[in-house]
């Protein structure tokens, strides 16, 4: 019964704490998804705006080119000069309307930065339906008049602005990759000296294999760190790409911590007051338990108080009995049912007794020897008066002479159980056996009466204490409803036990016990 | 050996020579061929070198205001002494700069932080505590150091300044761009806003081509410093030839004549468009010489003909006047049937600029053959170049040729693993001095 409760007490506590913690996890974590996700979209925010920062040193190149091809005289000498002179230029080509290159020109002799030109923009040749490729989505025939252009060469991508002229001719400018690349750097931010006790975050500006160009911040990823957020740049640098990484798992450290500690404090709280709650209800049971228990034992109290006067009254009455006058009819009759009376108490206070002796656990028997026929015959004698009255004679079949080592106290309890039981439940049904045998210090005793019997359903829960059976066979009966658990406590302290025969006709006790011969 | 050159050759008959010099305030320019006299009936390979020296300031002459932005690495490599020393070199340096001077002091690991943006040089203190502040951690963004201190200078650019990057690191680029090739190419692109980036090589883990191609792109100084202990002497020297520029700018026109065909400038960057060869040197200091030699093709002449060979025309900002400046030459040859009269007229301060030259090319010849791991190849090349070298020497009477050819005596004798590190890095660094 302890550990149910503990367990119960238990449950009261741990499934709402459970329950809370859960919930409390998930919502801590959709509000943590959420804080990130902001984040991330702030951050996001950030490459765009540095994005921006880039474009722009692209669409200042993009104007120088466009005001150059604007000013260049589309001679050799001149293309040769502007492309030596702007720092921002490596090469500069045209292409006639037929698509064919006019300068740098093949045909003539070449210097070596050209010659280093038309190996790496072979490329750009078999492309050259690049230039060709109409404006838009547009049904118009108009070709688009300038436009990026990027290839892999080397160790990265090279860039190419091209615009065409009324006349249809195609002069292009190959940007000098690493002098873009330096002008980049030279517009975005730098780090400081010395990270901050709460370091931000570093930006990192990454080409198309991945490998850093520049990065600036406090934080030094780690190789193969993975990103916050990433995002590839516009045209025409779309194989370059930012990201964004932060220290640590980023902005858990600042917001998750926060919704963690409310959600720990209230479990806490909650926590307390289930605890606070199950220790009541704890206390409260164990305060009835105690009370129950002094009940119990003033009723134990009370029957030993009782036993000794009835004891008394048995006794003189027995003595009345002996001596009474045979004449005196009435008398007689008067004195056996003060007799069978007082003997009837006398079982009721005993099974009282024993019950609370087997409620605290100080049940023992006190073997002695004895024989078992002549035990039973002492009590089928005493209740022989009663049962008769009630209109049962009792057969007794005897087959258990043999003196064996017994608690006599015991076994006369258990018969007059049975015994009573019979005269309560099954009155003017003529015949009662009660038959004993015995065996390799085993004796049996079996009791049958002619009674309505017991329902299969209940022949297991007779035995448990205070059951009746609520049902046409206990009504009008007065009973306790400790008599056969008491019996088959004693047998089982005997090594045996009290069953119950399956039904053939009325009810069929059996007790075995394991009697050693003396 | 800062030296401006340029040669021509010429070939063909009989025999004249024509050495014109000019002088226009701060520069002097002098051309010349190596043979003023060739031999008559046939086609014929001869140099022509440019050669332009700048005239030191007088006392009363104001020198011309220096935008510097001293680039360090601050690397995990600096660690230590070396951070040290740096800050010290730095701050020694700038000691020197006037009022008038821009100073910009820019550090990078694997970012870049700028400790002073570009600035005059009016409170010395405030830089150095900002330079004192420096320390070193962390990987090298060499690329993205040099993009943040050119574009300090670029924030102050003038032609009347003396713009200069000054890189120092002792480490391998590691983040961002970092081939020779890509510094070369940035380099070359700086050159053409007259930016020069000076670099100094601390140690032996720096990466010597890649500081080597940057300098020789953009016309500046390249350094190896063994020991942090010298830095202080570089700096101080570096900023010696950058407070003595004269001239800025400078820019060398070569037309050469019908007849003559200009085939290669050699040691220096050099644009050939037909007949016309045009080079940029960006600055040139007091005292010092620079060249351009030029080798040029001479076709079949009968002898007692003279040939004009080239005109050169040379523009130039003058600092300290703040003025631009213009020079103007030309050479001719005369042809000969005699050979002995030609070798009897060889012009030899050309011939030792183009001595000077292939030696350097060998040099880097043996350099590639000794990475390549043919050990015994490199060297055979550096013999056989010490013995060019020094039998040069002796026919041209050259101090610099025989200190060259016992250079790559040394050379041949450091090939092998254990010597090599160190030997590349000097080796890189004379290459540089004997080609500039």
């Amino acid at each position: 019964m302890k550990p149910k409760l503990v367990i119960a007490l238990l449950l009261i506590v741990l499934v709402p704490l459970g329950l809370m913690a859960w919930l409390g996890l998930r919502v801590a974590r959709s509000e943590r998804a959420a804080v990130e996700d902001s984040f991330r979209k702030l951050h996001m925010q950030k490459l765009k705006d540095v994005e921006a920062t880039i474009l722009k040193v692209v669409g200042l190149r993009e104007r120088e080119m466009l005001a150059l091809a604007d000013s260049l005289a589309l001679d050799p000498g001149a293309l040769r000069a502007a492309a030596r002179n702007n720092p921002a230029v490596s090469q500069i080509f045209v292409l006639s309307e037929k698509g064919r290159l006019v300068h740098p020109n093949i045909e003539t002799r070449l210097n070596r930065d050209e010659e280093e030109f038309l190996t790496r923009a072979q490329q750009v040749w078999k492309d050259q339906a690049v230039f060709h490729r109409p404006a838009g989505e547009t049904t118009q025939p108009s070709l688009s008049r300038q436009g990026w252009y990027s290839w892999y060469w080397g160790s990265g991508v090279n860039f190419i602005f091209w615009r065409r002229d009324a006349s249809g001719r195609i002069v292009g400018f190959e940007l000098d990759r690493y002098r873009l690349i330096a002008d980049i750097i030279a517009k975005l931010p730098e780090s400081r000296l010395t990270a901050p006790e709460t370091p931000t975050g570093t930006l990192v500006l990454l080409d198309s294999k991945g490998e850093t160009i520049y990065q600036w911040g406090d934080y030094l990823p780690k190789k193969q760190e993975r990103p916050l957020v990433g995002r590839s740049l516009g045209a025409p640098l779309n194989p370059w790409k930012l990201a964004y990484f932060t220290p640590g798992c980023g902005p858990a450290g600042d917001f998750g911590s926060g919704a963690m500690f409310n959600l720990i404090a209230a479990l806490i709280a909650v926590g307390l007051a289930l605890s606070g709650l199950a220790i009541y209800f704890y206390r409260e049971s164990s305060r009835e338990l105690r009370e129950a228990q002094k009940r119990v034992s003033f009723v134990n109290h009370v029957s030993h108080e009782l036993k000794t006067p009835l004891t008394n009254i048995r006794m003189y009455a027995e003595l009345l009995q002996m001596n009474g006058d045979e004449k005196d009819d009435k008398s007689t009759r008067y004195l056996d049912v003060v007799v069978s009376e007082s003997q009837r108490l006398s079982r009721l206070i005993d099974n009282v007794l024993t019950f609370g002796r087997q409620q605290r656990g100080a049940l023992k028997l006190r073997k002695t020897a004895g024989v078992v026929d002549e035990i039973i015959d002492g009590v089928l004698e005493s209740f022989r008066p009663s049962l008769e009255g009630k209109g049962v004679r009792v057969r007794f079949v005897t087959g258990a002479p043999g003196r064996v080592l017994l608690d006599a106290d015991a076994l006369r309890q258990i018969v007059s159980n049975l015994l009573g039981n019979v005269e309560k439940y099954a009155p003017d049904t003529g015949e009662a056996e009660v038959h004993s045998s015995q065996q390799d210090g085993k004796t049996v005793i079996t009791v049958s009466d002619r009674g309505p019997g017991v329902p299969s359903a209940e022949r297991e829960s007779v035995f448990k204490p205070f059951v009746r059976l609520s049902s046409r066979v206990t009504d009008g009966v007065a009973g306790t409803g400790i008599g056969l658990s008491i019996a088959r406590e004693l047998a089982r302290l005997h090594g045996g036990d009290l069953t119950l025969d399956p039904p053939e006709q009325g009810t069929t006790f059996r007790v075995t016990l394991v009697t050693q011969p003396e | 050996m800062n030296a401006f050159r340029s040669m021509v050759m010429i070939g063909v008959g009989t025999l004249l020579l024509c050495v014109c010099g000019a002088r226009a305030d701060q520069v002097k320019l002098k051309v010349a061929v190596s043979h003023p006299i060739l031999l008559a009936g046939q086609k014929q390979t001869a140099y022509l070198k440019v050669g332009l020296t700048g005239v030191p300031l007088v006392a009363e002459e104001k020198r011309a205001p220096v935008n510097v932005a001293i680039v360090l690495d601050r690397s995990g490599s600096m660690s230590g002494d070396k951070i040290r020393k740096a800050k010290e070199a730095a701050i020694l340096a700038i000691r020197r700069l006037d009022y008038d001077d821009i100073v910009s002091v820019v550090a990078y690991n694997h970012s870049v932080t700028i400790l002073v943006p570009a600035t005059k040089v009016s409170d010395k203190h405030a830089i150095y505590a900002a330079i004192d502040r420096l320390h070193a951690g962390g990987n090298t963004a060499l690329f993205a150091g040099v993009s943040k201190g050119t574009h300090e200078v670029r924030k102050f650019l003038s032609e009347n300044r003396v713009n200069r990057v000054i890189l120092l690191s002792d480490g391998l680029a590691n983040v961002g761009p970092s081939s020779p090739q890509s510094l070369a190419a940035l380099g070359s692109s700086l050159i053409e806003e007259g930016i020069s980036v000076t670099t100094i090589g601390l140690g032996l883990g720096y990466n010597e081509d890649l500081m080597f191609k940057l300098a020789h792109a953009s016309e500046g100084n390249h350094v190896f410093v063994e020991s942090s202990a010298h830095l202080a002497r570089i700096f101080t020297r570096e900023f010696g030839d950058l407070l003595s520029v004269v001239a800025n700018e400078v820019e060398v026109e070569i037309t050469c004549a019908e007849g003559i065909r200009p085939v290669r400038v050699l040691g220096r960057a050099a644009d050939i468009s037909g007949q016309r060869v045009t080079s940029k040197l960006n600055q040139l200091y007091g005292k010092q010489e620079k060249y351009i030699l030029l080798e040029v093709e001479v076709g079949k002449m009968s002898a007692e003909t003279r040939l004009p060979v080239a005109k050169v025309a040379v523009n130039y900002q003058d600092v300290a006047s703040r003025r631009a400046g213009r020079l103007s030459g030309s050479a001719a040859v005369s042809f000969s049937k005699s050979a002995r009269v030609v070798k009897s007229h060889t012009n030899n301060e050309v011939m030792i600029a183009a001595v000077e030259q292939i030696a350097a090319d060998n040099n880097v010849r043996a350099m590639v053959l000794r990475d390549q791991g043919k050990i015994g190849e490199a060297r055979k090349v550096l013999q056989s170049n010490t013995q060019y070298l020094y039998d040069n020497a002796d026919r041209y009477n050259s101090k610099r040729l025989r200190d060259y050819g016992g250079s790559n005596y040394g050379d041949a004798k450091n090939l092998s693993p254990g010597k090599w590190k160190k030997r590349r890095k000097e080796m890189r660094k004379m290459q540089f001095d004997y080609m500039h």
